[in-house]
């Protein structure tokens, strides 16, 4: 395995794509969390 | 416990210390014995990423922290799934790349030899102290359960990790943690299902969670902000989370080798990183679960009689103190008030459901609430005031008190179990690190430079066996911490600020070298001690504060060390 290979970024190709999906989730739980704290007070 | 439950929590734990010893075979030198010859596959470092974070101190407290202060502990993880992703950008290839035993290794590659022996002593204070934490943890259930001596059941209770740890390493590590993560979720799994299932007949998960809303439990988000100003002060809001917890975490999974020496078992960089990355996925909502049954459980005793302390044993020494009277007292003001807690909530349910007025309900229900908690607050001062020691939180024993007095034969046992293999989890990994570092970035540092490969894998078992028994003499002092999810917290972040900035310095400041890093991080330490000694600002900021301030302070000494040859830079 070259090191090219074996520094690959897993499932995507690139780091910002990552950003991305984990920003969306983590903002996503929020307004969830927020909605549920709001709904269930 | 009954005959069953003995025999639930026999099995379990046997099975585990048969599996890690099956598991212990690899090749008898430091790569084998630390780092599993690099062969582990991504789920297996997620799990073990998972299982040496969250500790029995996860499932004890956080259930009891959710029933005392809410669900805003949840706030404290909002900085992982960032921290991930740089760890998995800046960390894991420089590790893997060098091919190095301990992250502190990378430093003297970096910076210098002295560099390399403060971060690595930093880590071992603090993972050492931590580590006995984690295993007094699951050894006040075995005492508060059986009525054993703390200080024996603290000896025990290292002790069968220690068999496992010590023979087989990394590799038994991770296949423990793999097995004991299923059986802690089958069991969290279980207790979340007979809290709601032990309710009321009518009384569902819906009516559970608006009791708990209602009482301010259900507060996931907060912002720290107090009458129009941000309180600082303020442990748990989304601004700590979000900041001071992206540095926590950066440090934890970066520069901490309880961790490091985790993903550094992976067959590749690649497969790190995936490791890394889904567990920034899973962690919030596995933890906002967790404090959910804690919510459940508060639910539970609105509509039971909870006990007026948790722990009975403090109650039991104050019934024979001089305080005798006092307890009696408080004891009977406390289950008219939760007699009468009991009607009110099942009226305000009622009113509900029927769409009836419920507010009059309501009112009285968080009236009826504050009363009852003012009475276990004047418990508390009771416990000081009668001078018998121990402690006098009784956060700890929530869940368990729960566990023990309401739930069926053979699930108490298994219960039991899930909290003794998530201590396990972690406390081996913490062994497991404290020895690599010991070995390879002091014993063969500065005690026996030139040893054969099968010497340093004698001496590395010795060396986790002596953890073992430090981290044991640690716990015998950990009975006054209060709430022990913060005690293991607060003390991390005293250190992984400034870890943390001298990674950060050492990854992004290629122009600053040894010296500057070294007393900035001298100095930054000292100044983060002051500043929680002296005040009472959150501690999640400390992490933020540490890493920025070292980070600065080594951009204004380097100029003064600029005619020194240093460092090599990588």
């Amino acid at each position: 395995m070259n090191e090219e290979q074996e520094d690959k970024i897993p499932l995507f190709k690139t780091w910002t794509q990552w950003y991305i999906l984990l920003t969306i989730v983590l903002v996503t739980l929020i307004i969830l969390f927020k909605l549920f704290t709001n709904y269930f007070a | 416990m009954s005959r069953l439950d003995w025999i639930v929590l026999t099995i379990t734990l046997s099975g585990i210390i048969a599996y890690g010893l099956y598991k212990s075979r690899t090749t008898r030198d430091l790569d084998g014995y630390f780092l599993s010859n690099r062969t582990m596959p991504w789920y297996l470092i997620l799990l073990s990423i998972m299982g040496t974070q969250a500790s029995a101190v996860t499932f004890l407290s956080a259930p009891g922290q959710a029933y005392t202060d809410g669900m805003r502990f949840v706030q404290n993880y909002f900085g992982l799934p960032l921290a991930s992703i740089l760890v998995c950008i800046a960390f894991v290839p420089v590790f893997h790349r060098l091919k190095v035993y301990t992250a502190y290794e990378y430093l003297e590659n970096r910076f210098d030899i002295k560099t390399r022996t403060l971060t690595s002593l930093l880590f071992l204070l603090q993972r050492g102290v931590s580590t006995g934490i984690s295993i007094y943890a699951p050894a006040i259930i075995l005492s508060s359960l059986l009525g054993w001596n703390i200080y024996w059941t603290n000896i025990f209770m290292g002790g069968l990790l220690i068999i496992y740890t010590v023979s087989g390493g990394a590799k038994a590590v991770a296949y423990t943690q793999q097995l004991q993560m299923v059986i802690i979720f089958i069991g969290m799994f279980i207790a979340a299902y007979m809290v709601v299932h032990l309710l009321p007949e009518g009384v569902g998960f819906i009516d559970a969670l608006r009791v708990g809303g209602k009482m301010g439990k259900l507060n996931v988000i907060t912002s720290g902000v107090e009458k129009g100003t941000f309180n600082w002060n303020d442990r748990y809001n989304i601004w700590s989370g979000i900041i001071g917890g992206f540095f926590l975490q950066l440090s934890y999974f970066g520069t901490d080798q309880s961790q490091v020496g985790r993903y550094l078992t992976a067959k590749s960089t690649t497969e790190s990183r995936l490791g890394l990355l889904m567990n920034g996925l899973v962690k919030v909502p596995m933890q906002f679960a967790i404090l959910l049954i804690g919510v459940m459980v508060f639910t539970f005793y609105q509509f039971n009689q909870a006990p007026l302390f948790f722990n009975d044993v403090q109650v039991k020494k104050v019934a024979n103190s001089d305080y005798k009277d006092s307890l009696r007292l408080m004891q009977l003001e406390y289950n008219l008030l939760g007699k009468e807690k009991m009607l009110t909530v099942s009226k305000w349910v009622n009113e509900n459901k029927t769409n009836a007025d419920s507010k009059e309900s309501e009112a009285k229900l968080k009236l009826l609430n504050q009363q009852t908690e003012k009475v276990r607050t004047d418990f508390k001062s009771l416990i000081k005031k009668t001078g018998i020691g121990g402690d006098n939180n009784d956060t700890n024993y929530i869940f368990l008190r729960f566990v023990i007095d309401y739930l069926p034969k053979g699930v108490i046992g298994l219960l039991i179990a899930v909290i003794f293999l998530a201590a396990w989890g972690s406390i081996a990994a913490a062994l497991n690190s404290l020895a690599s570092c010991t070995v390879v970035d002091i014993h063969k540092k500065f005690i026996r430079k030139d040893c054969s490969e099968i010497t340093d894998y004698k001496t590395s078992k010795w060396y986790t066996f002596a953890w073992g028994v430090f981290s044991i003499f640690i716990a015998m002092f950990a009975t006054n911490m209060g709430s022990l999810i913060e005690a293991v917290n607060v003390l991390g972040s005293l250190f992984y600020g400034v870890i943390l900035g001298v990674f950060l310095v050492a990854l992004y400041l290629k122009h600053v070298k040894g010296t500057a890093v070294f007393i900035s991080a001298v100095i930054t330490e000292l100044g983060i001690i002051l500043l929680f000694w002296q005040s009472s600002i959150g501690f999640l900021w400390l992490n933020a504060i540490g890493a920025i301030g070292l980070f600065i302070l080594a951009l204004i000494l380097q100029p003064f060390f600029k005619g020194k040859k240093e460092g090599i830079r990588i």
